[in-house]
């Protein structure tokens, strides 16, 4: 089994461990560029003195890089605050945004690419104006890809102002439009919080666990997510701890229609990353798992894709391309995917 | 057009070398055997034979290019664990693309330091940094120092750490493009040079070897003494003079690889690496002279 693997579950091995196996977790750890996140992990269990020192080193110097992408969300934020306030446009912070700012272990050293919002459906059109006066762009002038996410996705194009490199993703709801799945926003607005001391909303406890969930294993393609699935394993670690937390979450998801990605959520934080998770909660969430073939199909090929392979094995790239193909059945009607996977092969550019 | 000695009608074994730079470890895995034989002339002092207790920070391959490529004009690639950050080199560059590579890989991880562009020597404990600036001639007068009683900590790389506040040894082959070679080669006849890559990337390239005794003491760091930012102008007379600390700091901050990453740990240690250091800019001709006078510079007031 993977190494880091082994270090997520349960940090205390490396107490045991000799140099080639450092070697081996490096390797992992620099190919899945979790560095950072698992120099907190061990910081956080107070393992640092069982590291050998270069390791330890190595793993905290990587911690910048996500600083300084939290720095710029920081001021993306107050400047998109800045353009919406005379609006009275109310923002609510999606992933990375949303858990730095409420201050949970899951930011630390978590890198992100880009700044996710959602905003109010109906204010979108009096939004979109407003941030492009005041010099935000979109990233794409193609005419096809904006009608594709205006039409069909949950997002805008993506946006970045003409002063910065930093990519804003304007939601509007959580999953694509012409998705199987989805999920009211109005309801997300119904629950959310307001920051004590920033002017922004984040989702309630249990909408941010199945947002991730549903970015996983709905919205994404699930390859390469281990990260992902550490959010949602270390989100569950510090979420459950507020009262009521396990009660409320099965009954969330229905009501969100979000029970089959928290079924998947459930199942394969606790599989590969040993979760803990009440016996209740997991039988509850069963209820949403899949018929026997296809949870058979899903305990094969998510494994092999989430699972470091670097550097011992090759990619298992077509576990990959399977879950990229279902990733779009579930977004999209079969009719309008043949089109859109046609119309990209036949442009040449990245699927 | 290059013409391989021996017809390659099977894959070479591979070989792996494990050598130290400076404060890291380097595993190189290869099939071209001229690279490893350039990596132990190079840097003789620092293989590690036995088993070591420190991990790999580096991982590093270099390949040969792709089948169609073997005969004609031979490619190498270079590979930094799963990334591989560059076009493919002529094989017989393979040893510059190395050191290349190495210099990248430092600058994308190395995060632990502010890493400034510059070559570092040092005396009595004492470092000079001589930021790079395009025509500075940083490489050629950073050789002739260290074949002058100097210790080469490194050639491309400051590495300034945040808590200690010294500067950490990297000693590497100098890369001496063009003219330099030449120069370099008069200057001093104790200069060991490798191959002459002709035509790089950067013109033709050739490494001097870096001195024993840098290698050695690769582990001994130096306080920092002494900016200055050496200029070469033919025809011009030895001319130095005083930058005031806020001018220095900010070229020193646009000349680093990471200052803006490192936010206020990277801002405190440039402030206080220019506080405690004297700051020139210099501008020469004469190599030999602009040598003496780097043997004159002041130190700061303790």
């Amino acid at each position: 089994m993977s190494l880091l693997l082994g270090v997520l579950r349960d940090p205390r091995v490396i107490t045991q461990w000799t140099l080639p196996q450092w070697n081996r977790l490096l390797r992992e750890t620099r190919a899945q560029g979790l560095s950072a996140r698992l120099s907190w992990i061990l910081e956080e269990r107070d393992l640092q003195a069982a590291c050998p020192p270069a390791a330890l080193t190595e793993l905290e110097a990587q911690r910048c890089i996500a600083a300084l992408k939290q720095a710029q969300a920081r001021l993306e934020l107050r400047k998109l605050h800045k353009a919406l306030a005379p609006l009275d446009i109310p923002i609510m912070l999606l992933k990375g945004a949303a858990y730095a700012q409420a201050g949970l272990r899951v930011a630390r050293g978590r890198d992100f690419a880009d700044l996710d919002i959602l905003l109010p459906r109906e204010r979108l059109e009096a939004a979109e104006t407003a941030l492009e006066t005041a010099g935000w762009i979109s990233e794409t002038t193609n005419r096809y890809d904006q009608r594709y996410y205006r039409r069909w996705m949950h997002e805008l194009p993506p946006l970045h102002h003409r002063t910065r490199s930093f990519e804003v993703d304007v939601h509007h709801a959580l999953l694509p439009l012409t998705g199987r799945l989805r999920p009211d926003p109005s309801r997300i607005w119904a629950a959310s919080r307001s920051l004590p001391d920033a002017p922004y909303r984040i989702p309630c406890p249990e909408d941010m666990l199945l947002h991730g969930a549903a970015q996983v294993f709905q919205d994404g393609e699930i390859a390469g997510q281990l990260g992902g699935l550490l959010d949602l394993h270390q989100l569950i670690g510090e979420l459950s701890a507020q009262s009521g937390f396990w009660e409320r979450l099965p009954v969330r998801a229905e009501a969100l229609q979000l029970g089959r990605p928290l079924y998947y959520a459930l199942h394969f934080s606790r599989a590969l990353l040993d979760t803990r998770i009440p016996p209740e909660v997991l039988r509850a969430a069963q209820a949403h798992a899949p018929g026997p073939l296809n949870n058979r199909l899903m305990d094969l090929l998510v494994p092999r894709v989430l699972e470091p392979r670097y550097p011992a094995r090759r990619p298992a790239r077509f576990a990959a391309w399977l879950l990229y193909l279902r990733s779009h059945w579930l977004r999209m009607p079969p009719g309008l995917l043949t089109r859109h996977l046609l119309r990209k092969a036949l442009r040449g550019g990245k699927p | 057009m290059t013409r391989r000695q021996r017809p390659a009608n099977r894959l070479p074994a591979r070989q792996r070398v494990e050598y130290r730079i400076g404060p890291f470890l380097v595993h190189l895995e290869t099939p071209i055997h001229r690279i490893v034989e350039l990596v132990h002339w190079c840097y003789a002092e620092t293989i590690v034979r036995a088993p070591t207790t420190t991990p790999v920070q580096f991982n590093v391959r270099v390949e040969r290019g792709p089948l169609h490529r073997r005969w004609l004009r031979p490619q190498a690639t270079f590979h930094l664990e799963d990334v591989s950050p560059f076009d493919p080199f002529p094989a017989d560059h393979a040893f510059a693309l190395l050191e290349w590579g190495l210099n990248w890989s430092i600058a994308i991880r190395a995060h632990q330091y502010l890493l400034l562009h510059a070559a570092v020597l040092e005396r009595d404990g004492r470092a000079l940094l001589l930021p790079a600036t395009p025509g500075s001639g940083k490489s050629t007068l950073a050789a002739a120092l260290a074949l002058r009683g100097w210790r080469l900590l490194s050639d491309e790389f400051g590495l300034v750490d945040p808590h200690s506040r010294e500067i950490h040894p990297l000693p590497r082959p100098i890369p001496l493009k063009n003219q330099s070679i030449e120069v370099i080669r008069a200057f001093s006849a104790q200069a060991q040079f490798g191959p002459v890559f002709p035509r790089t990337r950067k013109g033709d390239v050739a490494h001097l070897r870096p001195p024993g005794d840098s290698l050695r003491r690769q582990d001994e760091p130096a306080r920092p003494a002494w900016i200055v930012f050496p200029r070469y102008r033919a025809g011009s007379p030895l001319r130095r003079a005083a930058m005031t600390q806020s001018h220095t700091f900010a070229r020193l901050s646009q000349n680093s690889f990471n200052y803006r990453l490192l936010g206020a740990t990277g801002f405190e240690a440039l402030a206080h690496l220019v506080q405690s250091c004297r700051c020139w800019r210099a501008e020469y001709s004469d190599l030999k002279d602009m040598v003496a006078a780097m043997s004159q510079l002041p130190t700061a007031p303790q």
